[in-house]
């Protein structure tokens, strides 16, 4: 928007990546050692049980927590370089949107903390709002719309710096089954659009066959990579591949993988 | 609560009840059948308020205009401290102990003090900001603490610092907390207006107007000046809550919320000797700025007694052990009735909320009265009550236990509406009685908002008994600042200002070791996480 030439997209680098915690003076690893690396323009999905350190990994990604040992770097950067140039987009189980603020004030939050809000951004915002299937709300709250609506608003809110990274951290685990596939299909819709980096952490095994590059599935105790699954299917991907042998026969080894992990 | 509930019945059925009211008073008025004419008719409490109508305006004025500008003053320090707090946690460590100390001073304590050290309107300026500093400084400071953290992830994923939280969320979301703060402060500043004219021998305001009005045998003034005061103190509130309902639609706190503020910051700081360090700074801050206030202003110090003139007086002096013992005999006779009217507010306060939890009608026919009740000024109410249960024992008990009846009631009330619905239908599937429901759920769940409610009204029991004294009884703590104030003798003013809110810090802090020790078995935090 601003005409700088900055790269589309980043790579990740994980290398290493420890982190434990003290829970009632008993040391818990959530993170041991863990290495990954995403590609620029890939989609990496983190699959694993509760307590695997999934969201942990995400977390040390954005920057929002801090490794105890090991590295992170986007495009060659740290987090916390890389976050003030708005270039990683989060989105939470939760929407956590501001309940004060309208639809298009809080997508045009992320410009405001950058100091980069200009009159341009409003067009930005009213393609953003459409792009999400929300043309018709841009004035109204949060408590006016249903949770699917409001996880669209946070969907537009990580787009709207164009970001060269997205962090997804189970962005539709609170949403209906139903829902939950409609609004997959309209992620990998708007992934295919903007190619940003993507790593989505998920429970569901279905969600992540169908939207990512490769499955990467953890285990636990001490929170590790497992196993790598590539996932094949051309893209784009359409509703029909969830029902297909293909499709069941991956899930049906991701999940072997998944318990296998859990009695071992 | 919900107001389709209480409105099932016809719409004008309130009304009538209340004529039906008013009536049979007037009847009971009329004919001298309470107390001798100690209870006047509502006629006669507005004719003679015809009479004095020229009267009430600059009396009105006199109270108000003070009120006004220490609320404004004490509400922008409280906003100020609250920030203050938020961006600096040890800041706040080293202010624990004013702030419980300002929690604490009974206003009447400090009335005289403020009196005989500060000139023209800025005694009851000063008493009605104190009065607001902490309901509004711990309202806001809960808002800007209590946030949703998941914005935070937010606003740090933007490389957002401490700054950014304070600009984008805090500042918004402690709006409500704020707002409502205020409204709890808002009767409280005309309060304190009030009681900062009690031998102050100003000619106008409504304190004076009642004092002067006591021993002349006219009980319709003394309710007009009461019911006066109790409007502006509701009208005061009922702006602060209109104003609080533009930004929040769902307020529950009415009264300050407490407990969960001094929880947080216990926890850090880290090194020992820091905590130590900081526990000494606490203790020793309210009486530096007790001095530094006393020094900035240079008064006399045969007026104003510092720190250590009081300890003076209390130790060294000649006649050290004389005002011991009789401020000792005071305290004798005045702390078993605050805490004997303590202990019967309380019960009836639990009573009731549990009962209410049960019956919900119970509660919803109480609150709206206890919001409104509980803005009454006590010391409009001490003199009517004076009228009705004599000068007696009975007449400072009655007043202790309303004056801490109504916060402890909302308090506990509205800390068990928040009591999950699912553990009483848990209850309902095994068919459980409502004494088994009672038992098992709501009176273990009520005991945090019980202790929360007796930390809150603590201080205020003192004040109620010392208000009592002071106008009625002649006994006690009150009557002692009374005569020390007539025979100015200044150190015993300082001396009683200083045991009272000792006392009220001290009684606070007891119950705050107990509250710990049931929060830690009985938190709600913990068994619904």
């Amino acid at each position: 928007m601003d005409g700088s030439a900055k790269p589309l997209t980043d790579d990740i680098d994980l290398n290493g990546v420890t982190r434990t915690f003290s829970v009632a003076a008993k040391q818990v690893h959530a993170l041991r050692g863990v290495s990954l690396h995403c590609a620029a323009g890939s989609f990496t999905a983190l699959i694993g049980p509760s307590g695997c350190g999934k969201s942990t990994l995400l977390r040390i990604t954005a920057g929002l927590e801090r490794p105890d040992a090991g590295t992170v770097l986007i495009g060659g950067q740290t987090p916390a370089q890389k976050c003030r140039t708005g270039a990683l987009g989060v989105a939470f189980q939760d929407s956590a949107l501001l309940p004060w603020r309208t639809v298009r004030q809080n997508i045009a939050l992320p410009l405001q903390i950058l100091k980069r809000s200009t009159p341009q951004a409003h067009d930005k915002i009213d393609k953003l709002i459409e792009l999400v299937g929300l043309e018709g709300f841009e004035n109204a709250r949060p408590a006016q719309l249903s949770g699917g609506m409001r996880q669209r608003v946070a969907i537009a809110r990580t787009l709207v710096t164009d970001p060269s990274v997205l962090l997804m951290d189970e962005p539709f685990g609170a949403l209906d089954q139903i829902l939950r596939r409609s609004m997959n299909i309209e992620l990998q819709r708007i992934w295919m659009e903007k190619r940003a980096t993507t790593v989505l952490v998920t429970h569901g095994i279905d969600e992540a066959l169908f939207l990512a590059d490769r499955v990467v599935v953890m285990h636990r105790d001490p929170g590790r990579i497992g196993e790598i699954v590539p996932i094949p299917f051309p893209r784009p991907r359409l509703p029909e591949l969830f029902s297909s042998p293909e499709f069941h026969k991956l899930e049906d080894e991701v999940a072997d993988y998944l318990y296998g992990g859990a009695t071992a | 609560m919900k107001p389709g509930h209480l409105n099932s019945s016809p719409g004008h059925l309130p009304l009538l009840r209340l004529l039906v009211l008013l009536a049979l008073w007037e009847f009971l008025g009329d004919l001298h059948l309470i107390a001798q004419g100690a209870l006047p008719s509502p006629s006669a409490i507005l004719l003679q308020w015809w009479q004095d109508r020229a009267v009430y305006p600059p009396h009105i004025w006199a109270t108000l205009k003070p009120a006004l500008i220490g609320f404004v003053i004490g509400d922008a320090i409280a906003a100020a401290a609250a920030f203050a707090f938020v961006l600096l946690p040890m800041f706040e460590g080293l202010m624990r102990g004013f702030n419980i100390a300002v929690f604490g001073i009974p206003p009447i304590a400090l009335g005289p003090v403020l009196v005989i050290t500060l000139p023209g309107d800025w005694p009851q300026i000063v008493l009605a900001a104190v009065s607001v500093y902490f309901p509004t400084m711990v309202m806001t400071l809960l808002g800007l603490r209590d946030i949703d953290p998941r914005p935070i992830d937010v606003i740090r994923s933007y490389g957002g610092g401490e700054v950014a939280v304070l600009r984008w969320l805090r500042l918004r979301s402690c709006l409500p907390g704020f707002l409502s703060g205020l409204r709890v402060a808002a009767p409280a500043a005309i309060l304190g207006a009030i009681l900062a004219e009690f031998g102050s021998g100003a000619r106008w305001g409504l304190g004076s107007f009642l004092l002067g009005s006591l021993g002349r045998g006219n009980p319709p003034r003394i309710w007009g000046i009461g019911l006066t005061a109790t409007l502006m103190a509701a009208v005061a509130y009922g702006l602060c809550a209109l104003l609080g309902r533009r930004f929040s639609a769902s307020m529950a706190a009415v009264t300050i919320a407490s407990g969960r503020i001094e929880a947080n910051t216990s926890k850090r700081g880290g090194a020992r000797l820091l905590t130590v360090l900081l526990g000494v700074g606490a203790l020793g801050m309210p009486f530096l700025i007790w001095w530094a206030i006393l020094k900035g202003f240079g008064v006399s110090p045969v007026i104003a007694k510092t720190p250590l003139g009081v300890w003076e007086y209390l130790i060294n002096a000649p006649d050290a052990a004389d005002s011991r013992d009789t401020i000792l005999q005071a305290l004798k006779e005045s702390l078993p009735l605050a805490g004997v009217g303590l202990l019967i507010a309380l019960s009836v306060a639990l009573t009731l909320a549990v009962m209410g939890m049960i019956w919900r009608n119970l509660t919803a026919l109480l609150m709206p009265a206890a919001l409104i009740l509980q803005t009454m000024p006590l010391v409009a109410l001490t003199p009517m009550i004076v009228l009705l249960f004599g000068r007696g024992i009975a007449a400072t008990l009655v007043v202790t236990v309303i004056v801490t009846f109504f916060p402890a009631f909302i308090t506990i009330a509205q800390g068990l509406s928040k009591v999950p619905r699912a553990s009483l239908d848990l209850l309902d599937v095994y068919g459980a009685t409502r004494l088994q429901k009672l038992r098992m759920v709501s009176l273990p769940m009520s005991l945090p908002y019980v202790c929360a409610a007796a930390r809150l009204v603590a201080p205020a029991s003192l004040l109620g008994v010392m208000i009592a004294e002071w106008l009625a009884t002649g006994f006690g703590l009150g009557n002692l600042l009374n005569t020390a104030r007539g025979e100015l003798d200044y150190g015993m003013i300082w001396a009683v200002a200083f045991v009272a809110v000792a006392v009220s810090v001290g009684f606070y802090q007891l119950v705050k070791l107990i509250e710990e020790g049931v929060l830690r078995r009985f938190s709600p935090a913990s068994a619904t996480s």
